[in-house]
């Protein structure tokens, strides 16, 4: 945390430190006078209940410093933050843009491990909150993205359906396919459609491929999601499925996911939250 | 030469107001207490249902202590100071004597009124001003009743020239009266709507933006006409009294309190700064926050001063030891105050618990104990006994010190903790920390802050009791004494 | 010196009122109208919202949450767009709340969703471990006051000219419209929701505390 590289939480500090000393050294000062001086002057002819009051000069420090604030709050509105030259809106638009410059140059073209560590920091803020911190999904109160992604999750979609992603042709019914028919299919479409490494049923893959036309209907016959009538099997487990979901939301069977396309996340951070989801189930 | 002490002056009403006061007190800061440890140990707000939750009773413990132990500390003192330094007797006049007494017991009419509607969670959720129009209305006219008393009273008054104090507590009177009346002003829903719903509901005459400036322009002037200026007129009488000392000089006297009074209604920019009220109106905020350090402590330094070469009496009488604790702590949150309402450290400070640890800086360190040390000198001379104990005064004060130190050193800790961790990124340029990260990290320092309140609240249980033995048990006085109150050891 | 103020009460207490009341009159005024002028798109609360704003206070929930998102990247990147002041035209009373013990929830409409809250409100360290947020199973048997909040909406629309019942704008009617209305949008979020007992109370017609809420907590957007 970086905390004295920013001028801002220097201010603080400094100010923070200010506070103590000069209440330490004023209040030393007074101790002092009420040690060692000796109470003068000219008192007023009033007494009220026996309470006297002396005729006594303004302090000079009092005085001073009195002005002094005055002439820093002249600078302060004139040329600090000028009345007509200043806009807080306008602050933070040049801090975005210059964050986001620095961005770009910096992450262009980021490696693996980039993006692996910036959508972990992305998860924890934007996801965890919902799907936990280890994405578990909370008891079943989220999707459990360690299963998400997977084969296993391919069955259970097959098995239970899907909806949600509001793609034009709505809903996935359940149960299209039932037992080993289902698991071959999951087996077919890891390794040749979504091309997910090796499948833990290699020897389904034959039967998958030959009933994977009930899919095609829907998904198309190389399952690319058929000019976006539905989402793309090819990209299923990969960063650019979850872009998706990002973008689009869902509105599940176990809950709501809302959409995250109000600018809190860039395009490079949600492809890094993509791939950094994907590693929880790979 | 001392003709103040042929008067009888009658102090019923003040009686009255500096017990509840200290029942108020109690209660108010054992609800602190409370809250406190359930931002520690949140199982705590499953104690009473709906009612003990931390939203409920939050502002119960803020209006318990502003409204109660502070103005019945405020109004017991001001039927003291007010007859002594105009040198007349309430006795004298019986309308004003019935005036207190009403004053006094619709005020606790409503006490009870506010406590019960905001147990219901019956609020316009407007810091400070949550009561509904109803409980408004009493308020004004107890209000009112309290300016006959003081104009009543300085209309029959004996010194024709208006001490220090009285300047105080007329501006008290007029600064809460206006902020009180326009940031209150609502719609009752019932009536408006020709008889649907509850019918003490309202809505707000302002909106948005408008309904903020309205709020923080009261709210920060509530702080000053209530958290301050009639505390200042408190120390002006009690310190110099007590101390026997006059006060050091009359031209700061004069202009800190033309300064603050000028210069503390331009302030309540400070609360919206960054928010959507236009940016020149948080620049004045700003910049008038800074100039009033000055007028704030020209009456700090003021007292400060009077106790020139008296610095035995500040080892002696452990009263003077509260008295000057206090402006020493109203310097501390007034330099403090001043710093958090500059732009760029406020953009680190607001919404975190910095911004509570200032308000008890102020209010434990300058508030409570002026009202405490108030009270304590006039305990001897309202019921003619000595204090009941000295020793027990010490030990309070300490105990209290030592509270209000842990109170806000760990919330300095928390609020920058917190403002840095809300805005730190990783490498990546990643906010760093999700929003619970934030709150787990402050666990120890509410749980310090809690231990903290609880001293406080010991200390306060002590002086209850102190003050309880003084009206009951303690040794009778013949003769009032003119300064230093008697005490047994 | 000075002392003739001192000696005339009456005109000290105008001296005094004369230099207090003015810092008001030229701060708060001068951009008063500007103000209160919506931003396009912004829309009263329908009355089921407003039932639930109005549990959102007497819960005090803006003890803890902020509803205003400050213009540094650091809050944009957490709550979303900063505030505009005309987005709160409609907000009677502001809920900016001045203490953030938890997180802003000015946008929280767009990142939380009804079953979220549900979960949430009846148990937060359940869903967010660590959490400090009190809960608040109460909402779940208290009844949402319908009448106090059309009350309030159609004080609103006379006194104010709050624009409902114009062509875009939320529907107000009579009061059994208004609570017609109200129930078809409860019906909406229960569809969302898991509590038999919130599910059984609306069938009744009755739309408990935790559903106005969510519709209010939804709307923030
Ligand atoms: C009736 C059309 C249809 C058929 C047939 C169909 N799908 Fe789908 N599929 C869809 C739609 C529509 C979606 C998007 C659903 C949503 O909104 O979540 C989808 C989504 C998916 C998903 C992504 C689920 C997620 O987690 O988001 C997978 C994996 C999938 N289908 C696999 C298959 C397989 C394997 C088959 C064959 C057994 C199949 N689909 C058959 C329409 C179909
Ligand atoms: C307000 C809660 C919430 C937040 C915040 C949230 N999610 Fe989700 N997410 C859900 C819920 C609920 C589901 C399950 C929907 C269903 O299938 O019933 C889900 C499902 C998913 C899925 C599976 C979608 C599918 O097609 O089956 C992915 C991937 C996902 N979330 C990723 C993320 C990522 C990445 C983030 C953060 C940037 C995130 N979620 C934030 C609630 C949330
Ligand atoms: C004691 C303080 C406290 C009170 C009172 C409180 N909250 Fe919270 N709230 C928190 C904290 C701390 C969090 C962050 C941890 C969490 O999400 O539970 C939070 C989180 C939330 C969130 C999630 C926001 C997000 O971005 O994740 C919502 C929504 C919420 N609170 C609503 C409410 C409502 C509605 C009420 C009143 C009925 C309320 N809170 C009262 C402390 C509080
Ligand atoms: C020169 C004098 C002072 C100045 C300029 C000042 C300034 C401030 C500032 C900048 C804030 C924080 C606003 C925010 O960011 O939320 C604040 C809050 C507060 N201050 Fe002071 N302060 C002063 C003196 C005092 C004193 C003496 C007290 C009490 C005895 C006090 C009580 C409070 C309270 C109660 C709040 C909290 C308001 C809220 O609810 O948000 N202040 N003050
Ligand atoms: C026993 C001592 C006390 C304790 C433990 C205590 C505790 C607390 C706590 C926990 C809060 C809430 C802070 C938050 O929301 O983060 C609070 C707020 C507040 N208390 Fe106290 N309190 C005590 C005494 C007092 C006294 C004596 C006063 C006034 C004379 C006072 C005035 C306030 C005010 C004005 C606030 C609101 C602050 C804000 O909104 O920023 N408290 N207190
Ligand atoms: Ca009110
Ligand atoms: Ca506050
Ligand atoms: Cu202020």
């Amino acid at each position: 945390m970086n905390w004295l590289n920013d001028n801002v939480n220097m201010l603080a500090l400094l100010g923070a430190a200010a506070i103590i000393l000069i209440t330490v050294f004023v209040v030393a000062k007074y101790i002092k006078q009420m040690k060692e001086d000796k109470s003068t002057g000219e008192l007023a002819e009033e007494n009220w209940d026996g309470i006297g009051e002396y005729k006594n000069e303004l302090p000079i420090g009092w005085s001073l410093a009195f002005l002094g604030t005055i002439v820093w709050g002249l600078w302060y509105f004139l040329i600090g933050y000028p009345l007509n030259g200043y806009s807080q809106i306008g602050e933070y638009n040049e801090e975005v843009q210059k964050y986001n410059t620095k961005f770009e140059n910096k992450w262009a073209n980021p490696d693996e491990e980039t993006l692996m560590g910036m959508g972990e920091g992305v998860f924890f803020v934007q996801c965890a909150p919902c799907h936990g911190v280890t994405g578990d999904g909370i008891n079943g109160k989220a999707a459990d993205l360690t299963v998400w992604g997977s084969e296993a999750a391919i069955v259970d979609v097959i098995l239970k359906g899907s909806k949600g992603l509001n793609y034009p042709l709505g809903e996935m019914p359940a149960g299209l396919l039932q037992g080993d028919d289902a698991k071959a299919v999951a087996a077919y479409m890891v390794e040749k459609i979504a091309k997910l490494g090796k499948s833990k049923n290699p020897d389904l893959v034959a039967k998958g491929e030959s009933l994977w036309a009930v899919c095609a209907g829907c998904h198309g016959q190389n399952g690319d999601g058929m000019g976006g009538n539905s989402p793309s099997l090819k990209n299923y487990g990969k960063p650019e499925f979850v872009v998706d979901v990002l973008n689009r939301g869902k509105a599940g069977n176990i809950g709501v996911m809302p959409k995250f396309n109000d600018g809190r996340l860039s395009d490079i951070q949600k492809l890094a939250v993509g791939k950094y989801v994907n590693s929880l189930s790979q | 030469m001392q003709p103040s002490r042929m008067i009888n002056y009658d102090y019923t009403v003040a009686k009255y107001f500096a017990i509840a006061a200290i029942i108020l007190g109690i209660v108010g800061m054992l609800i602190g207490v409370f809250i406190a440890f359930q931002m520690a140990y949140p199982e705590l707000n499953n104690l009473a249902g709906e009612y003990g939750t931390f939203g409920r009773l939050r502002p119960l413990h803020t209006d318990a202590v502003i409204f109660g132990f502070l103005l019945s500390g405020i109004w017991a003192t001001w039927y003291y100071v007010g007859q002594r330094v105009l040198k007349v007797s309430m006795a004298e006049s019986p309308f004003l004597m019935f005036l207190g007494k009403l004053h006094f017991w619709l005020y606790l009419v409503g006490v009870v009124a506010v406590v019960i509607s905001l147990a219901m969670g019956i609020t316009t959720s407007k810091e400070y001003a949550e009561f509904e129009w109803p409980i408004d209305i009493a308020i004004v006219i107890v209000w009112v009743i309290w300016g006959m008393s003081i104009f009543g009273l300085i209309g029959i008054r004996r010194e024709k020239t208006l001490y220090i104090s009285i300047w105080y507590y007329i501006a008290t009177f007029l600064g809460v009266a206006m902020l009180y009346l326009f940031n209150n002003m609502a719609v009752p829903t019932y009536f408006a709507s020709g008889g649907i719903g509850d019918w003490w509901h309202s809505v707000s005459m302002y909106a948005g933006t408008n309904d903020a400036m309205v709020q923080w322009w009261y709210g920060h002037n509530a702080v000053a006409f209530v958290f301050t200026v009639p505390i200042i007129a408190m120390i002006y009488y009690f310190l110099p009294k007590e101390s026997g000392q006059p006060v050091f000089s009359y031209k700061l006297s004069i202009l800190s309190f033309w300064g603050l009074m000028f210069v503390y209604l331009w302030a309540g920019g400070h609360h919206l700064l960054y928010s959507t009220v236009p940016d020149w109106v948080q620049t004045m905020g700003s910049i008038f926050s800074v100039v009033l350090i000055l007028p704030s402590w020209g009456s700090a330094i003021n007292m400060l001063l009077t106790m020139k070469g008296e610095w035995g009496q500040l080892k002696e009488n452990p009263l003077i030891k509260f008295y000057i604790l206090a402006s020493t702590f109203y310097m501390f949150s007034t330099l403090e105050g001043p710093i958090q309402a500059i732009k760029s450290v406020n953009a680190l400070a607001h919404f975190t618990d910095w911004i509570p640890g200032h308000v008890h800086d102020g209010t434990l360190g300058w508030v409570g104990f002026m009202i405490v040390g108030s009270l304590f000198h006039m305990a001897p001379r309202m019921f003619k006994r000595e204090i009941y104990s000295k020793k027990l005064m010490e030990s309070q004060f300490w105990i209290q010190t030592t509270g209000i130190v842990l109170y806000f050193s760990s919330m300095w800790i928390a609020g920058i903790t917190q403002g840095m961790m809300w805005r730190a990124t990783d490498q990546y340029g990643n906010l760093a920390y999700s929003f619970i990260d934030t709150v787990n990290v402050l666990h120890p320092y509410y749980v310090i802050r809690g231990l903290g309140g609880l001293l406080y609240l010991i200390g306060f249980m002590m002086f209850a009791y102190n003050f309880y033995k003084t009206m009951t048990a303690s040794k009778a006085i013949e003769k009032e004494p003119q300064f230093a109150s008697p005490m047994a050891a | 010196m000075f002392h003739w103020l001192e000696r005339n009460p009456f005109f000290f207490a105008v001296g005094v009122f004369i230099v207090i009341a003015y810092a008001g009159i030229v701060t708060i005024l001068p951009d008063f109208m500007n103000s209160a002028r919506p931003v396009v798109g912004t829309k009263p609360y329908t009355v089921l919202q407003l039932a639930g704003r109005h549990v959102y206070i007497k819960d005090s929930c803006n003890a803890c949450h902020s509803q205003l998102i400050r213009p540094f990247k650091s809050e944009t990147d957490r709550y979303g767009m900063y505030s505009l002041s005309g987005e709160y035209a409609y907000d009677r009373p502001f809920l900016w709340g001045s203490k953030r013990t938890g997180p802003d929830l000015m946008r929280v409409g767009n990142y939380r969703t009804t079953d979220w809250h549900e979960n949430h409100m009846l148990n937060p360290a359940e869903i967010v471990p660590g959490s400090i947020m009190p809960k608040y199973p109460h909402m779940f048997k208290n009844v949402a006051d319908i009448e106090t909040a059309y009350a309030e909406a159609l004080t609103v629309k006379k006194v104010f000219n709050v624009p409902y019942d114009k062509s875009g704008m939320p529907k107000l009617g009579t009061l059994e419209e208004a609570k017609a209305q109200a129930l078809k949008e409860a019906e909406e979020i229960v569809a969302n929701m898991k509590s038999p007992e919130v599910k059984e109370a609306l069938k009744r017609g009755e739309i408990k505390e935790i559903v106005a809420i969510i519709a209010y907590l939804n709307s923030l957007k």
